[in-house]
């Protein structure tokens, strides 16, 4: 297999995996990268069975830790906005999670509410004195308490994500507290915003059937990953043995 | 091409225009209200003028008095809005009087207050565009024809009546009841005078071939001899009114035999003269009038045919003439020569609009003031002859009597009249309803509100009717009245919609000049209908109830057709609103004539002229004589005339907003309209600035990737009504069964069809106190006596700070009471957490008594909950079942999942295959940035939508279909079957759980009954009824029904005397209790006068009490009672 970026990985899922693959003593899980920029993964991912492919998707959606402003303290709120219109706002920015592992989840850490182990303040204060022109409050404006955990920008020109627009004499004066979760409970720790999965592109098990009026060729233009196996030739005998074993992915 | 307008909109919004509006056609919306109010106060002719020059002067003995002119001077309206007072202007009336023969006096009085129609020409806001209208805290894009009543919208609804000076031919079983002789047949002819004011008047056909003219006056019905009539108008022969009638068909027998009953009818009265008549007239008349002594019975007589016969006329000779061809066709109807007009067509009707209604409420008022003045002076004239001090003769007198009157009931009756939508009129004002005029412009979302201003009623009468011809949709409604935007149940077919080009005409014209060029065309005048030849058929041709001539029938066809070509080109000065109907002759059809209107109040529209490719104004009455194609394809070569403009022209605003609605199966787009009004939306762009008593709001609106052209013509974007939403329609966990559906739960934590309501609560401190105004007891603040706890609550005034969470029970405003010198806390009642957005302190007009009301605006969140309402544009609404996980939910080979799931079973039956097309068409929008065109009628069978929209996706790397394979969110396994996924609109309905769950387990009762209340506010119980009950029987059950509804519920224990089996017969005595001990044995019987027979039992309390009921009713109820 003709490997684009980076060589093969293995899983790190738990010690028997480094060896051969638990269920049937075959060759390990093997990931092979594609595509990788700070974004965006493509990969690949061999040698093991739907039920291991599909459960790290869900684990890649749902349960990867990640920081997000959990509590918002509005202290003063002239805005156009209603409060818990921008707690909710506030809540969705991302936050860089990078240190997300050395922080507590709140609800195993010592504290009563929170406290600086299991929890990072972010500030923002803002207020429009212009004239005339409406002030964009964005997720730089947001002033964390801890470098390591700050809004996600993409460079210094970015202003980030708008939270709101003050007028002239509008101000907004908020305390967020962010803390450690899973996206199982609240989407705004999810770590990713989808994840394309596919196997057997060229429907050779026969999984599903594709709807035709006329022309399956004409009317089924060819998926992403259809150039990474041959195509299915008119005479080709139907196996109905065969497992999946090579997943796609990509992961924004 | 469709397109988002994005950059546009943003300067619109960041610029407001000071010199035009941004959306013009949402002021049109409202032009047949502002346009009729205007019309009221026109400068040349306006309707008010007119109708106080046609109020009556009223006499007192021989002081006559006149009115004058009507001032207005309005205030601002934003603050009555939020101060929930009314919108009126002062008005002032000139009285005029004169004492004998001496010069007139002139005195101005305030006639009260009367609510005025924002953005009419008496309003302050009329000239205002969106940068003075925002400034002034008004929506950018006001398009009023409301008014706003105790803070209150109000809107006077359009209604349907028939069509005015035209006479209609009615054939109605029902008129045989009228008295002896009469039979099915009448004519009505409704005349409208300049001011408006209506008077219908039947003539009726009677078996002996004689005619009764009918009128209703002060809602009583009089009949008179049509001949008393004729006669009295002008001076004719019996010869002449005989060949008037006959014109020159004297071989139709028929014909000449009636005209000869009707002639001889009025021999035996020996009248020779008019002034006879005339007489005869006036003595009958003279009570129903309540005339003066000092009047002739002539006068009378005359006062009856200007006020009463065919009012829309002036001279007594044109009435005349208008009579006789009333009669004429008649009879011809009678002979069965022509058919009858359907009253229930739109070509007959027309509509009564809000200025003209408002205008004849005026007129009736100012009337009843005058009579009112009238009898005030009239006692005083009694009393004076005991009281010597007044003098008519001095000059001052009538001031000084005028002073004492009350003046400002007038107001005080038009506030009423809009505050409750009932109409109190001694006359009746023509018209068939006493209630429902007017209706709260809600604005629940933007769609309902427009829509209200577009909505005509048939009239509350017709509601009660059992039979259902009146609610039919007529082939003559089309391009006038919505097919599709009717409501189901009830109201259907009576309370329907305007078109979306239907115009509402709400001025008069001139028609001088037309008349005088009927007759240079061909028109000949009445008195040639004598010298045709025999037999020659002859159209008469009337003008707005006017007999102007007659021709003959292949001339009257050019005529027609010559008036046409003029008014599209602007010739002759032919208005633009006239209307040409040239009715043929025919065998059969309707009866002839070529009928010319150019009155208000008719519905027209527009449609192109092939000839010219001109703009022609048509009406209802003559559209049905044209030959209209809706598409080039339909046009047949010197047959058709006219073309629609656009196909969608027959639909409403709102059936116009459903996206390819022609794909769609029709009860589907009736069901869409509803719902698109009952949509949690954004109903207001000026929000902050609103005081209705309930609002809501959908937090993240989107505008529709698919939208017909419609969407951005009235300026939609601003007023967002839903969210594009990625639907998969796939049978998925079994939650998406019956039309419920699965929403992904992570898209609702994005915040995915999040609403909120807002709603107000108004403290009123002195409505509390006393009725009439006394001194000031309570106040806004905080006592001494209040502790800290609730301070950390509420702000110093008594009132909550702004943006505080409110639950159940918490403090919610207090203020402090000067009687008994205590600060009252009043809770927060509301079940549901509120944050408070505003509060607002409502002092008096003046400000300078203290503020007695305060004005909270409360914020609820109401985030979709399992059980809430949606629905797409289709009519396919459907329950929120389960909020899904994003992990579980089935994902596309790109990763893409859905936020709904809706199961295909909703499909089959109900036929919206324009949802299929909406989804291929939002997903190929949505991958390619651009706007899809919805607009109904633009795909055909040859171009096809599937096609265009299949092509797009196949562009985009998509299935043709719109289906991808998709794979078990559970499993990672493929689905057999790929998936039709793509982009729908979801609308939120306003329906939700949270106002709608009922829970009980114990809690109040009736004290009566014992049984649980009913009613969900009162924390009542959900019946338990008999099928229910016989369901749990049929269950073999009966003990669980035991337990449940008797022992659980309903037990109580009595006393029985199984002697007499009486249940109320055993008295406890209470003289024998003893040691405090009670036995069974000092209860005794009253009847058996014993205490051994006497037992316990246990009976159900009902049962107790339907004994009792019973024996209030002299009904003795014998229970026999064994161990």
């Amino acid at each position: 297999m003709n490997n684009i970026n980076g060589g093969s990985f293995s899983l790190g899922l738990n010690n028997n995996f480094n060896n051969s693959d638990p269920f049937n003593g075959g060759p390990k899980p093997d990931i092979i990268i594609q595509e990788l920029d700070s974004e965006k993964i493509k990969f690949i991912l061999t040698n093991t069975e739907l039920s291991v492919a599909n459960a790290l998707r869900r684990l890649m959606i749902a349960e990867v830790p990640t920081i997000a402003i959990d509590m918002v303290e509005i202290e003063l709120n002239t805005s156009v906005l209603a409060d818990e219109f921008i707690a909710h706002r506030l809540g969705l920015i991302p936050l860089d999670s990078m240190e997300a592992e050395k922080i507590k989840y709140t609800r195993e850490c010592n504290c009563s509410q929170y406290c600086p182990n299991c929890s990072v303040e972010l500030t923002l204060h803002a207020k429009c004195v212009q004239d005339g022109q409406s002030l964009e409050v964005c997720s730089r404006d947001l002033q964390s308490s801890d470098p390591r955990v700050s809004p996600v920008l993409k460079d210094d020109n970015d202003k980030g994500i708008l939270i709101a627009k003050l007028r002239k004499g509008q101000e907004l004066k908020v305390k967020c507290v962010a803390k450690k979760g899973v996206a199982k409970e609240h989407a705004k720790w999810s770590p990713c915003a989808a994840v394309a999965f596919e196997y057997d592109p060229h429907n050779r098990l026969r999984h599903t059937h594709y709807w035709i009026e006329e022309d399956e060729k004409k009317e089924w233009p060819p998926g992403p990953n259809a150039n990474q196996e041959p195509p299915m030739t008119d005479d080709e005998p139907f196996d109905y043995n065969a497992t999946p074993n090579k997943f796609y992915f990509t992961v924004e | 091409m469709a397109s988002f307008h994005t950059v546009q909109r943003e300067t619109l919004f960041k610029n407001p225009s000071s010199t035009s509006f941004g959306v013009p056609a949402l002021q049109k919306i409202t032009a047949p209200h502002i346009e009729s109010f205007n019309a009221l106060f026109a400068s040349k002719g306006g309707i008010l003028q007119t109708a106080i020059n046609d109020l009556q002067a009223t006499y007192v003995y021989d002081n006559p008095e006149g009115t004058g002119t009507v001032i207005f001077d309005p205030e601002f309206i934003i603050q009555c809005r939020e101060r929930l007072i009314t919108y009126q202007g002062r008005t002032e009336v000139r009285l005029n009087w004169k004492i004998n023969d001496e010069t007139p006096v002139s005195e101005t009085k305030v006639v009260g207050n009367i609510p005025i129609m924002v953005k009419s020409v008496r309003c302050n806001i009329s000239d205002f565009y969106p940068k003075d209208l925002i400034c002034h805290h008004e929506e950018a894009e006001e398009m009023g024809g409301y008014f706003i009543i105790n803070g209150i919208e109000k809107i006077i609804r359009l209604l349907l009546v028939p069509r005015r000076n035209y006479v209609m031919g009615i054939v109605r079983p029902s008129f045989q009841k009228r008295g002896k002789d009469y039979t099915q047949y009448a004519t009505s002819i409704r005349c409208a005078r300049p001011d408006q004011t209506t008077q219908t008047v039947n003539v009726h056909y009677l078996k002996d071939g004689n005619c009764m003219f009918k009128f209703s006056w002060r809602r009583q019905e009089y009949m008179i001899p049509v001949m008393l009539i004729l006669k009295a108008l002008v001076d004719v022969s019996d010869k002449t009114i005989f060949d008037h009638l006959v014109q020159n068909e004297t071989s139709n027998t028929f014909l000449t035999d009636r005209v000869e009953l009707l002639l001889r009818s009025t021999k035996t009265r020996n009248l020779i003269d008019r002034e006879d008549y005339l007489k005869v007239l006036g003595e009958k008349f003279r009570i129903v009038f309540n005339s003066l002594r000092s009047f002739s019975d002539a006068k009378i007589g005359d006062f009856l045919l200007d006020r009463i016969v065919l009012v829309h006329l002036k001279s007594n000779q044109e009435k005349y003439d208008l009579l006789i061809f009333i009669i004429r066709k008649l009879y011809a109807i009678v002979a069965g020569e022509c058919s009858p007009e359907n009253p229930d067509s739109p070509a007959n009707q027309e509509i009564l609009l809000s200025g003209h209604l408002y205008g004849m409420l005026i007129k009736e008022k100012l009337q009843e003031y005058l009579y009112n003045l009238r009898d005030e002076f009239s006692k005083h004239f009694r009393h004076s002859k005991k009281n010597s001090a007044m003098d008519i003769t001095d000059p001052n007198y009538v001031t000084r009597t005028l002073n004492r009157m009350k003046h400002e009931t007038v107001g005080q009756k038009i506030t009423h009249f809009l505050a409750t939508g009932n109409l109190v009129s001694i006359s009746g004002m023509d018209l068939l309803q006493a209630t429902g005029y007017t209706i709260v412009a809600e604005k629940l979302n933007f769609y309902r509100y427009i829509s209200h201003f577009r909505c005509v009623h048939r009239g509350s009468f017709f509601t009660e009717m059992k039979t259902t011809t009146i609610r039919k949709l007529l082939p003559e409604a089309w391009g006038f009245i919505c097919p599709v935007h009717t409501p189901d149940g009830a109201p259907c077919g009576l309370l329907n919609h305007l078109s979306s080009s239907c115009q509402v005409i709400t001025s008069p014209t001139n028609t001088s000049k037309l008349s005088r060029i009927l007759f240079t065309i061909g028109v000949l005048d009445l008195s040639h209908s004598g010298k045709l030849s025999k037999n020659q058929k002859i159209v008469h041709v009337l003008l707005d109830g006017r007999v102007v001539g007659i021709c003959l029938p292949d001339v009257a066809l050019s005529i027609a057709n010559q008036l046409r070509v003029w008014k599209i080109h602007g010739n002759n000065d032919i208005p633009k609103q006239l209307e040409i109907g040239y009715v043929p002759l025919s065998n059969g059809g309707l009866f002839s004539g070529l009928y010319l209107f150019t009155s208000p109040a008719r519905m027209m529209r527009p449609v192109k002229y092939l000839a010219t490719g001109g703009t022609d104004l048509i009406g209802s009455f003559e559209q049905v004589y044209m030959n209209i194609a809706c598409l080039d394809e339909d046009i047949i070569p010197g047959v058709t005339t006219h073309r629609e403009i656009s196909p969608t022209n027959v639909l409403s605003i709102l059936a116009n907003l459903t996206p390819f609605s022609d794909h769609n199966q029709s009860p589907r787009n009736m069901y869409q309209c509803q719902m698109a009004k009952q949509t949690m939306g954004t109903p207001s762009t000026a929000l902050t600035y609103r005081t209705d008593s309930k609002l809501y709001r959908l937090q993240t609106g989107q505008t529709p990737i698919v939208r017909p052209e419609i969407h951005n013509k009235y300026g939609l974007d601003s007023f967002l009504n839903g969210t594009n939403a990625i639907v998969a329609v796939l049978s998925y966990t079994g939650y998406d069964m019956e039309d419920a559906m699965i929403i992904n739960r992570q898209s609702h934590h994005r915040g995915f069809a999040y609403g909120l309501i807002y709603k107000s609560e108004v403290v009123n401190l002195s409505e509390k106190t006393f009725k009439f105004k006394s001194n000031i007891t309570r106040h806004f603040f905080l006592g001494d006596d209040v502790g800290d706890e609730i301070r950390t609550i509420l702000d110093s005034d008594g009132l909550p700070f702004i943006g505080a969470r409110l639950t159940e029970g918490d403090p919610f405003y207090a203020f402090y009471d000067d009687t008994k010198g205590v600060t009252r806390v009043k809770k927060y009642k509301g079940p549901e957490i509120a944050y408070v957005d505003q509060v607002r302190l409502l002092g008096d007009d003046y400000g300078e008594s203290e503020a007695q009301k305060a004005h909270i605006k409360l914020r609820i969140p109401r985030p979709s909950i399992i059980g809430d309402k949606f629905s797409s544009r289709h009519g396919q609404k459907g329950v929120l079942s389960q909020l899904w996980p994003q992990y579980d939910m089935p994902f596309t080979e790109s990763g893409m999942q859905p936020d709904i799931i809706i199961n295909p079973h909703a499909f089959p039956s109900r036929m919206t295959i324009g949802m299929f097309v909406e989804s291929l068409a939002g997903k190929a929008g949505a991958l390619h940035g651009i706007a899809q065109d919805a607009t109904p009628f633009r795909f055909n069978e040859e171009n096809a939508a599937m096609d265009y929209f299949g092509k797009q996706l196949l562009s985009a790397g998509y299935n043709y279909h719109g289906n991808e394979p998709m794979y078990s969110g559970i499993t990672g396994e493929e689905f057999h079957a790929d998936i039709y996924i793509g982009v729908v609109f979801y609308q939120r309905l306003r329906h939700m759980v949270s106002d709608k769950w009922q829970v009980r387990s114990t809690g109040p009762v009736h004290n009566l009954t014992l049984q649980p209340i009913g009613g969900r506010i009162r924390q009542g119980g959900v019946r338990f009824g008999e099928m229910e009950r016989d369901s749990l029987l049929a269950h073999g059950m009966s003990f669980c029904l035991q337990d449940r509804l008797m022992n659980c519920s309903d037990y109580s224990q009595c006393l029985i005397c199984q002697k007499c089996g009486s249940i109320f017969s055993p008295i406890s005595l209470h003289h024998q209790i003893q040691n405090r001990k009670r036995t069974k044995h000092h209860v005794r019987c009253c009847l058996c006068d014993s205490s051994d027979y006497i037992v316990h039992i246990k009976i159900p309390f009902s049962f107790k009490y339907l004994a009792t009921e019973l024996m209030c009713m002299g009904v003795k109820m014998m229970l026999e009672a064994k161990p």
